[in-house]
């Protein structure tokens, strides 16, 4: 049981992650790879912040700035130098595994006595306190740290769902759906592109230093593959709400997300080896990117036979 | 209204695929007016188009819009005076977006977008009145996302979408040449409706001798990146469709002799 509600917790904290990567991946029609080192960002600055004593609340908005700094570079070397977009993902993560080492100072940083938003969340419950559901037992304090973040997942999520209803955020979506028309209607899409990525790179981030404060520590290694989890994440939401409509595609990457670490959670108590998990992970996004159009070519061949 | 002072533009300069698509254009347009732009493929027209759009920057040359002087303001920028129509009608309307919200894009062209409510209840109702307007029972599905209309369809929108603001000057690049006739018949009219209704400046390209002929009040014919012929006033209204095809023939005659061979010619005999 504990184990549920701990793959539930990261599947929730990881949302934030799917969140960013919808924005890039689906909104702006983006590859952004910087994903992986933004995470990674995110962590160090929350963990340097937090081990010299700031304010968790603080700190974690920090590493939210941090973020979209991160994709603000990769927003100006893709538009405003013309790079391509997955060289400029590429080498603004690339740099940013050094900026992450400058900051933390060491390659792994733990939060032992820190006061984080995970403590914060656990101080409204004393450690003995226990929820029985049945034979499983569940510490209150890991309900509070669930209720926590799942009430800040939510919150972000309403946010983003109302930017993308706004003037501005309407613009958005246009710069990644036509870029033609938008520019014929007064827009600059290479600013519209910069901004989405500031604020994608800017959840990511925020994913990364509630990842941080909740296992305990930062690492540099930590983003590794993490686009690509975004990826499955987006693209398991997607076939779950069966929609391209803003909203529900906002619900779907968190329900992906949530359901993507509930079932590596199962792997992984069936025997599967971690270490393989990263090669699992890249096969079903393959699968996923690749089976929808094999099947609807499938059918039309069946139809026209 | 507008200014075209002897815009000339090269593409892929210097390569084998070196295109001298405009070679000198000078245009006055009046406010007000109706101008159609005809000529053979490749004679410049949708680059001349382009060119006042802001699609690239010319060469050499000026424009000046509006009292503006906007020969190096980019796209976006100009935007603030023109509304485009595109001959692909996929090219006008963001897909995946709903044509209420496409809508409320181009209700805000070339001005600040901000963190107000796209589609507050006074737009939607104004949307709603104006897509019923058109008349296309269309007005009854403004959440639906745009991408599922027909090319027609999708096109009438687009227009709308122009005209949402009365640009200053008004761009149609061969808006229903993508369209069966029925659609474009329709685009046409709503197109005249418009333009009457709105006083609006514009200048439309098309590839229909029919089209030409009938709408606008000043003609211009575009050879080789040049105007070759220039219509006014009672001039334009007396054209037929046959006079027009009549002068395209005159130009595929003399478009057989290479160009600085009838340059030369010209210079000794005439």
């Amino acid at each position: 049981m504990t184990l549920l509600v701990g793959s539930f917790t990261m599947g929730l904290i990881l949302s934030l992650l799917a969140l960013g990567v919808l924005i890039s991946f689906r909104v702006l029609s983006f590859r952004d790879l910087t994903v992986d080192g933004s995470i990674t960002l995110g962590g160090s600055v929350a963990a340097i912040l937090l081990a010299s004593g700031w304010n968790p609340w603080l700190a974690t908005l920090m590493a939210f700035f941090a973020g979209a700094i991160a994709g603000t570079t990769t927003g100006i070397l893709a538009t405003r130098f013309q790079i391509n977009g997955l060289l400029a993902g590429i080498l603004v993560m690339t740099g940013l595994y050094s900026v992450n080492l400058r900051v933390m100072g060491k390659s792994n940083l733990p939060l032992m006595k820190e006061s984080t938003l995970v403590t914060f969340a656990q101080s409204f419950a004393s450690s003995e306190a226990k929820w029985s559901f049945g034979r499983w037992e569940v510490s209150v304090q890991d309900i509070c740290v669930v209720v926590m973040v799942a009430g800040l997942i939510s919150s972000v999520a309403l946010l983003m769902y109302a930017f993308f209803r706004t003037n501005l955020g309407l613009a958005m979506r246009a710069a990644g759906d036509n870029d033609q028309m938008i520019r014929a209607l007064g827009v600059e899409v290479g600013w519209m592109m910069t901004f989405g990525l500031a604020l994608s790179n800017a959840l990511v981030a925020l994913a990364g230093a509630l990842l941080v404060q909740y296992q305990g520590f930062a690492d540099v290694q930590m983003g590794i593959g993490m686009v690509v989890w975004g990826f499955a994440s987006v693209i398991i939401g997607e076939s779950l709400v069966g929609s391209r409509q803003i909203g529900l595609l906002l619900v779907g990457a968190v329900m992906g997300s949530i359901l993507f670490r509930l079932l590596v959670a199962i792997a992984l108590r069936w025997g599967l080896n971690p270490n393989d998990l990263k090669l699992v992970t890249a096969v079903f996004v393959f699968a996923a990117l690749v089976l929808p159009d094999a099947i609807t070519h499938l059918r039309k061949r069946m139809a026209t036979t | 209204m507008l200014e075209i002072e002897n815009i000339a533009k090269t593409f892929h300069a210097g390569t084998p695929n070196e295109v001298r698509a405009l070679r000198g254009v000078s245009l006055k347009i009046e406010p007000g007016s109706f101008v159609i732009v005809i000529g053979t493929n490749g004679s410049g027209k949708s680059t001349l188009l382009n060119a006042v759009a802001g699609s690239f920057i010319v060469d050499t040359g000026r424009l000046k819009l509006k009292g503006h002087e906007i020969t190096r303001w980019p796209e976006h920028r100009r935007a603030q005076f023109i509304g485009r129509v595109f001959q692909n009608p996929f090219s006008g309307t963001a897909p995946s977006m709903t044509i209420a919200e496409n809508l409320a894009l181009a209700a805000k062209r070339g001005r600040a977008r901000g963190l107000g409510w796209a589609l507050g209840s006074a737009v939607k109702t104004d949307l709603y009145e104006r897509v019923r307007a058109m008349g296309l029972g269309l007005e009854d599905r403004l959440d639906h996302a745009i991408g599922s209309l027909s090319g027609g369809r999708r096109q009438s929108l687009t227009l709308l979408m122009a005209g949402l603001l009365k640009p200053d000057l008004l761009l149609l690049d061969e808006h229903t040449a993508a369209l069966d006739p029925k659609s474009a018949d329709q685009v046409i009219r709503l197109t005249e409706e418009m333009i009457r209704r709105d006083k609006l400046t514009t200048m439309m390209v098309t590839h229909s001798m029919h089209q030409a002929a009938n709408l606008g009040d000043r003609l211009i014919m575009m050879v080789q990146g040049r105007v070759l012929h220039d219509f006014q006033g009672a001039e334009k209204q007396r054209l037929s469709p046959e006079d027009l095809l009549a002068r395209f023939e005159e130009v595929r005659c003399s478009e057989q002799l290479d160009e600085t061979a009838a340059e030369m010619l010209s210079r000794q005999y005439v």
